[in-house]
């Protein structure tokens, strides 16, 4: 950054807040290509997103980098230190749902290998678009400070778990049905995994504008559904 | 009208989103704020002020980075763009650079171009031949097997030769109902990202779908038991045609798999908020088949309940899928074309409604649509 330009402490808060929602718009991107990829057996697309998950690590760095230095030099107490966490905690678990998306895009390339699962691949088309919506939701929330938001978000956990549950019945009726299926399904299985946990994290993300916006922690058990109940 | 007004009110006007950006630095995210958002621009990005930092208003990737072409290389560009939410759209996205401001701030111009059309035009005639051809080759396959066996060795047997008629009578009638779900399907989903622009009154539509569903439910012995609201009304925005092919095929679908001389439950519920519209009771499995984006609506809900045999929960993703039956119950005495389900969901997603199953195996289905009301009643119902 130019050495000239003096920024106030408000400035450089909000330009942290800034970075964290560009980096949410990476990592939607990254969550939409890596879904589209599989779903649309996309072999470019799901190259693409292995590469430009660089760019997300190298976001979450950068923001922890400036937060440390803000925490260090400005000393903030009180609301301003919970928005200088909370963006630093908001950018990691985005880092980690980029990397789950970089990991469905890798299976993509594999999965993309056998023959088409067309049933299977509209469920994780269902799931990703769900998943996706809750990201989104919460990368608004966060963007405009929006409690009501998160905690719609928060409390719409089960639904994701729902999906998955579902999917993975059908996962191992396909397995059971035609053994040459079964490393296309683990890998498929792996996907609807990696898609039920990018739903965790943004959980994780309405529980971090919570506390940012109050400076209550969340209190109560998240809606869960037990994902190995039979 | 003075010529300042006049060109504001031309870009308000104007039916694609137009963007004014405008930026000091590269590095300077914060101070990268639109100065100008027209009103198709205000509905798309979901914002309210004309002016504000540009990362709240969008933050995709691609457009960032078109912006800042325009902005910082004071280039042409553009690219491709789909939103997020219930509705998506394809947008094309096109940068210009305009020069400096009064205040030395650099301007660009964004507009976007919708392509929604066009991309599910190609989409949905994909679709609807892919499914056309598939399903209809069984009953086809059936209609040329009796027609071969009628030709040769039933010729003169008039017994059979009835009987066979007769299936190749339901056969056809079979192909006849998918053509009809299939083209209305199709035509659904090519409006789905234009929201109606009628009223209903959701209490008339109700009652005039029960009235006419009356004579199948006596036929299936089943009691249609409609609490109406006599005397009031509760209107909503929408396509009535659209509505009542909503009502209708939740109802069909009730009484199809009620058991004999149970009742199927039909209420309607008006003032609620999203969540408390998609709520259902405690304790049974319930999946959102659609959900409407997160605002600040009331809703009305239609709530249908049957007695039947209810829907296990691994199977509830899937059934708006179309062509999906549960246990893979084909036609059979509950013929249906396997679509009525996903049209009612494309449905509601055009009108910014949702639609929620709750459903345990031996314990009936509730469905439950709900539309944003026209006219918002005094006291909003929230979740609790």
């Amino acid at each position: 950054m130019s050495e000239h330009i003096v920024k106030s402490y408000e400035d450089e808060l909000n330009s942290l807040a800034a970075e964290c929602v560009r980096m949410g718009g990476l990592t939607e991107a990254q969550v939409a290509d890596a879904v589209n990829g599989v779903v649309k057996r996309n072999q470019e697309l799901a190259a693409s997103v292995v590469v430009r998950d660089d760019k997300l690590d190298e976001a979450e760095r950068d923001i922890e980098r400036k937060t440390i230095r803000l925490i260090a030099l400005r000393q903030p107490v009180a609301d301003d230190l919970r928005r200088a966490v909370a963006a630093m905690k908001v950018a990691s678990n985005l880092e980690r749902c980029g990397d789950l998306a970089k990991n469905i895009a890798k299976r993509t390339l594999v999965i993309i290998e056998s023959d088409p699962l067309t049933p299977l691949t509209r469920s994780i088309e269902r799931m990703g678009k769900l998943v996706l919506g809750r990201l989104s939701s919460v990368i608004d929330a966060y963007s405009r400070s929006d409690l009501e938001r998160a905690l719609a978000v928060w409390s719409q956990d089960d639904e994701v778990d729902e999906h998955y549950n579902a999917l993975f019945r059908e996962l191992l009726t396909y397995m059971m049905g035609d053994p040459r299926t079964i490393t296309a399904c683990a890998h498929m299985l792996f996907v609807a995994k990696n898609l039920e946990r990018i739903g965790d994290h943004a959980t994780n993300i309405a529980e971090i504008i919570h506390y940012e916006i109050t400076g209550q922690e969340m209190v109560g058990g998240r809606p869960k559904t037990d994902a190995l109940q039979v | 009208m003075p010529a300042a007004q006049l060109y504001a009110a031309l870009i308000d006007a104007l039916p694609d989103p137009i963007l004014v950006v405008a930026g000091f630095e590269a590095e300077d995210l914060t101070a990268r704020r639109y100065i100008l958002a027209n009103a198709a621009a205000r509905e798309m990005l979901r914002i309210t002020a004309e002016e504000g930092m540009l990362l709240s208003a969008v933050r995709d990737p691609v457009v960032l980075t078109t912006v800042d072409a325009a902005l910082f290389d004071e280039t042409d560009a553009e690219g491709a763009y789909e939103t997020t939410g219930a509705q998506t759209r394809s947008l094309r996205v096109r940068a210009r650079w305009l020069g400096f401001g009064h205040d030395g701030a650099r301007l660009a111009l964004l507009t976007f171009h919708d392509e929604t059309e066009v991309r599910r035009v190609e989409r949905t005639r994909v679709d609807f031949l892919a499914n056309a051809s598939h399903e209809l080759r069984t009953p086809l396959a059936s209609l040329s097997g009796f027609i071969e066996t009628l030709r040769g060795h039933a010729r003169d047997d008039v017994a059979a030769r009835d009987k066979f008629l007769g299936i190749m009578q339901a056969q056809a009638d079979r192909m006849a109902r998918l053509i009809a779900d299939l083209t209305s399907l199709s035509r659904i989903e090519l409006d789905e990202h234009v929201p109606p622009r009628g009223v209903v009154d959701l209490v008339m539509v109700v009652g005039e779908v029960v009235e006419a569903a009356s004579p199948l439910g006596a036929q299936r012995r089943v009691k249609l038991d409609w609490r109406s609201c006599a005397g009031a009304s509760m209107t909503v925005r929408g396509e009535r045609d659209q509505i009542v092919q909503v009502v209708q095929n939740l109802l069909d679908n009730a009484i199809k798999y009620s058991p004999d001389n149970a009742s199927v439950r039909i209420e309607l519920q008006s003032g609620l908020s999203d969540l408390a519209a998609a709520a259902s009771q405690e304790g049974v499995p319930r999946l959102s088949l659609v959900a409407p984006d997160p605002s600040q609506e009331t809703y009305a809900a239609l709530r249908v309940t049957d007695l039947g045999p209810g829907i296990a929960r691994q199977n509830l993703p899937r059934l708006s899928e179309r062509f999906y039956r549960v246990d893979g119950q084909k036609s059979g005495a509950r013929s249906g074309t396997g679509l009525g389900l996903a049209i009612v969901k494309h449905i509601m997603n055009r009108h910014r409604g949702g639609l929620v199953v709750a459903s345990a195996e031996g314990e009936g289905s509730t469905f439950t649509a709900y539309f944003p009301m026209a006219h918002a009643p005094e006291g909003v119902v929230k979740a609790s």
